[in-house]
């Protein structure tokens, strides 16, 4: 009988029954999409914030401050302390090894120029091609780091080709200065030995770079006799927004308590990140570049904060949508309710026959809205950010619960208010 | 009739809510990204000074709600004598600092009164610095080549010179001056010079030792004054030394030398001046500036006797086109001024800010599209629930176009009114949101209010004239049988 009745409501009264599965779903994919951009966009927003460059400097740990404070402008007698170009690939081998985006080494010297002046050339890596022992394969370098450069001639060095160890890319205002053109050969003599490079191109870094040459690690380990050192790594990597526990680390990681120092070094503090990449480069001091890291921990915040109230703000809607829809189609089946208490059905049995009624039809429209809502991530996340939004598990309880609740408080109260009626005025037509 | 209004109220609530958040985001995310820093920097143009009238004039040209900070610096190097050793220092406005640099963490406090100054962490690390520390700093003009005086010195002018010695390469010397003018030590590099033979002039201390406690000008021993009447009137000042065996060219080059980073000071007498600071604050920052001491503009020009500045950093709140506009009206119209765009902070900013925008955008497009869908089948219900009301109607006469028209009227109404209380909600909640994420309370439009409302009759009437058309077109009798 039951089922005869549920059968008869869906079937017989296909064009309400579908309205009301067609609001739930709508409102089900706003709550599904609207959830699955909130968690996400922070990793979106986290990605897109790399264009600000490295957040994480590390530099040898004896490096002194000296060439940096007293000018010491050479700097060749003295004994810097240098890194291991050998150890960069362990980078992607600490805890947070996914998280660590790009990286690049940095080499200085200063070299002749053909002309008789010095410059400066920088060493370092522009997509250098890593396999790492874990089987990763990544291209690292500055061409990712230095997204704000303009190249107004020619090209980005690509390691990819032979003719990049013998290449050169040098700052607007030094080519200008020069008279450089792209293809021309420059030969550079640096403290132990020359070489004739290409330029092969010219960039305007709007800062002290457009004064630099910028070469090839290798070439400038070789024009300086340092085979295999480098100076500085500039990395990047994904970072969670510093808290009050994360500042306490970052002062001092062994005063923590056992279990704060596993929350913490298994949270993406960039203090954190830091640790362990002294961990895990010998002789190493890595140290934030606040001036990045904690801008994007500011934006960061403020973006899932915005978008959390723009999810709450649509849910309600949603919920409210739905509810409303719910309770008005009760009401209006109120001749039905009537004429089956009249014919002696049982208060708790109508409410459960229209229940189930409901419920069967948000069930269908909560997995048509979760798909449509599944769509709805994807099309922001394809639109804004170019790559897909990840649809996380959570999202289906959260969803369901939220379309169970607000269906049960649509519906439970306008059904008792429609049952306290007498039957014989419902079925009158009197209100 | 109460479900259709709630409904309605909702819907107008996310329209106006909503739309209010997109118009602002740009603004308030905008002022969040100042918090990258700096995004202009005036520089002085060759041969000019930049001073703070050039500043003034130069903000003048940017409106002033756009402009988040601005924070004059002059770098100079002082020597921090009881460490014989130089740092470079800079001379800002603190209060300034801490708008154009939101980054920089400073453990302790920045300074507040004369004479303190915020340490770089790697000066203090290395130099063993804390909060409340006095160090005292000193800052000399080194009368000839205004190069740096080696540290710890004895109090004393510094004259660094150069002459053209043998075969046309450069000896060099640097002297030191008692208070009463006599040279108290000299230090010569000759090692340009012949070795054994000119070189002698630097290593030969017989002959070094000649010129301790002689006043300037010098001459060779076996020379006549250069100029003849400066010995007649009287100037008895000048000194002779006696040259080095062999090497009378070399010996010559260091006395040219001597003599001429002595006429080189006389039109910038040389100055001393050195101060105690206390120390107030650590600065940190993870980049150069840990290397920097940075204390009062005052304290510095002061120390200097100079108010010229070396750069002026700018944050301000605006967009790419925009600042380009700004700075190259303060490159044209402010003399000795240089406008320069920090191109990684503006660059950076306008993409990530484009894509915040966008997703504000399109989520903003998607809820509303579905809210209003949600509303027109809301009111869809609540109209179709009243179709006996049509049938009855109809059957007492009612023509089908007044039907149609008080209908219409009354879900006009009823989205007007929704519309009223939805403009009002909608710009609460984005009050709150604003309030809640940028901190800073949200612009009302008062052009939103009418939109809302209309859009609100809009969608109302709209949803209505389906059931309606749907309820009259059919037999009054079948309505009213309820089937």
């Amino acid at each position: 009988m039951l089922f005869k009745m549920i059968r008869g409501v869906l079937f017989h009264q296909k064009g309400k029954m579908l309205l009301i599965a067609f609001t739930i779903a709508l409102g089900a994919s706003l709550a599904t999409g609207m959830l699955n951009v909130m968690w996400d966009v922070g990793d979106k927003v986290n990605q897109e914030l790399k264009t600000y460059g490295a957040n994480i400097i590390v530099k040898p740990k004896d490096s002194s401050l000296l060439s940096d404070i007293y000018d010491v402008g050479e700097g060749e007698q003295l004994s810097v302390a240098y890194l291991n170009e050998e150890d960069l690939p362990k980078l992607k081998t600490i805890f947070w090894a996914f998280n660590i985006v790009d990286f690049t080494p940095f080499l200085e010297a200063d070299v002749k120029l053909p002309g008789g002046t010095d410059a400066r050339i920088v060493g370092t890596w522009f997509n250098h091609h890593l396999s790492l022992p874990t089987g990763e394969e990544l291209d690292a370098g500055v061409t990712g780091m230095r997204s704000w450069w303009d190249i107004t001639e020619g090209a980005w060095l690509n390691e990819a080709d032979k003719s990049a160890a013998s290449s050169v890319m040098a700052g607007t205002g030094l080519a200008q200065q020069e008279g450089w053109k792209v293809g021309d050969e420059i030969t550079l003599t640096g403290s132990a030995g020359e070489k004739t490079v290409t330029l092969a191109g010219i960039f305007d870094a709007g800062g002290d770079e457009d004064m630099q040459l910028f070469g090839p690690l290798d070439l400038v380990q070789e024009l300086t006799g340092r085979e295999g050192k480098v100076e500085q790594i500039e990395v990047s990597a994904l970072t969670t927004p510093d808290n009050e526990l994360a500042l306490r680390a970052a002062k001092n990681p062994s005063a923590l308590s056992s279990r704060d120092y596993e929350t913490w070094y298994c949270t993406a503090y960039v203090s954190a990140i830091c640790y362990q990449i002294q961990e895990a480069i010998p002789n190493a001091s890595a140290s934030a570049v606040r001036q990045v890291a904690e801008s994007e921990g500011t934006i960061l915040d403020k973006t899932q904060l915005l978008m959390i109230l723009i999810t709450i703000l649509s849910l309600i809607g949603a919920a409210l949508g739905i509810s409303n829809l719910v309770t008005a189609s009760v009401m209006e089946r109120s001749r039905e309710i009537g004429l089956l208490k009249a014919i002696g059905a049982r208060d708790h049995s109508i409410t459960g026959v229209i229940m189930i009624e409901i419920l069967v039809t948000a069930l269908a429209g909560g997995v048509a809205g979760y798909f449509l809502g599944f769509g709805f991530a994807q099309l922001i996340g394809r639109s804004v950010f170019g790559s897909a939004i990840e649809m996380k598990v959570k999202v289906i309880p959260i969803v369901a619960a939220l379309i169970a609740l607000v269906t049960l408080a649509g519906s439970l109260p306008a059904i008792r208010m429609v049952l306290r009626l007498r039957p014989a005025e419902v079925l009158h037509g009197g209100q | 009739m109460l479900i259709a209004l709630l409904s309605i109220v909702v819907g107008a609530t996310i329209l106006s809510g909503l739309v209010t958040i997109y118009i602002d985001v740009p603004r308030q995310m905008g002022a969040q990204f100042r918090s990258y820093g700096a995004n202009m920097l005036l520089l002085p143009e060759e041969g000019a000074g930049l001073t703070a009238d050039s500043l003034q004039k130069a903000l003048a040209l940017i409106p002033e709600e756009a402009v988040v900070g601005a924070t004059p610096y002059r770098y100079v190097r002082l020597d921090m004598p009881s460490r014989q050793q130089s740092f470079i220092s800079a001379g800002t406005d603190f209060s300034q600092v801490q708008k154009t640099s939101p980054y920089f963490s400073v453990e302790g406090a920045y300074p507040e009164n004369a004479r303190e100054i915020l340490v770089g962490k790697e000066i203090a690390q290395t130099l063993d610095v804390k909060e409340g520390s006095s160090v005292e700093l000193s800052y000399k003009t080194t009368a000839a080549s205004g190069g740096k005086a080696p540290a710890g010195e004895k109090a004393g002018t510094v004259l660094q010179g150069s002459a053209e010695g043998f075969n046309k390469v450069i000896v060099k010397t640097e002297v030191v001056l008692d208070e009463e003018g006599k040279i108290d030590s000299l230090e010569v590099d000759a090692s340009s010079q012949t070795p054994g033979i000119g070189s002698l002039v630097g290593t030969d201390q017989e002959f070094l030792d000649q010129f301790i406690g002689k006043t300037l000008p010098l001459r060779l021993s076996n020379t006549q004054p250069e100029d003849s009447a400066a010995g007649e009137s009287g100037q008895e000042e000048g000194s002779t030394v006696d040259a080095v065996t062999g090497a009378t060219i070399s010996s010559q080059a260091v006395i040219d030398a001597i003599n001429h980073a002595a006429n080189a000071g006389e039109g910038a007498a040389p100055v001393e001046n050195s101060e105690h600071f206390t120390v107030s604050g650590i600065l940190s920052t993870g980049g150069e500036e840990e290397g920097y001491v940075y204390m009062s503009l005052k304290d510095l020009q002061r120390l200097t006797s100079d108010e010229t500045l070396d750069a002026a950093e700018l944050s301000v709140s605006a967009g790419a086109q925009e600042l380009e506009e700004y700075s190259k009206a303060i490159t044209d119209s402010v003399p000795g001024v240089t406008a320069r765009l920090v191109k990684r902070v503006t660059r950076s900013e306008a993409s990530v800010l484009g894509k915040l925008q966008a997703l504000v955008f399109l989520v903003t497009a998607v809820v509303l599209l579905l809210t209003m869908i949600c509303v027109s089948t809301t009111m869809l219900a609540v109209v179709s629930e009243r179709r006996r009301e049509i049938g009855l109607r109809k059957a007492l006469g009612a023509s089908d176009g007044s039907i149609r028209k008080e209908f219409l009227g009354e879900g006009m109404f009823l989205g007007g009114l929704g519309g009223v209380f939805g403009a009002l909600l909608g710009f609460g909640f984005a009050q709150l949101v604003s309030v809640s994420v940028f901190g800073s309370p949200i612009t009302f439009r008062p052009l939103l209010l009418p939109v809302t409302i209309l859009v609100s009759m809009v969608i109302a009437a709209v949803s209505c004239q389906m059931p309606i058309r749907r309820a009259v077109a059919i037999d009054p009798a079948v309505v009213l049988k309820g089937e």
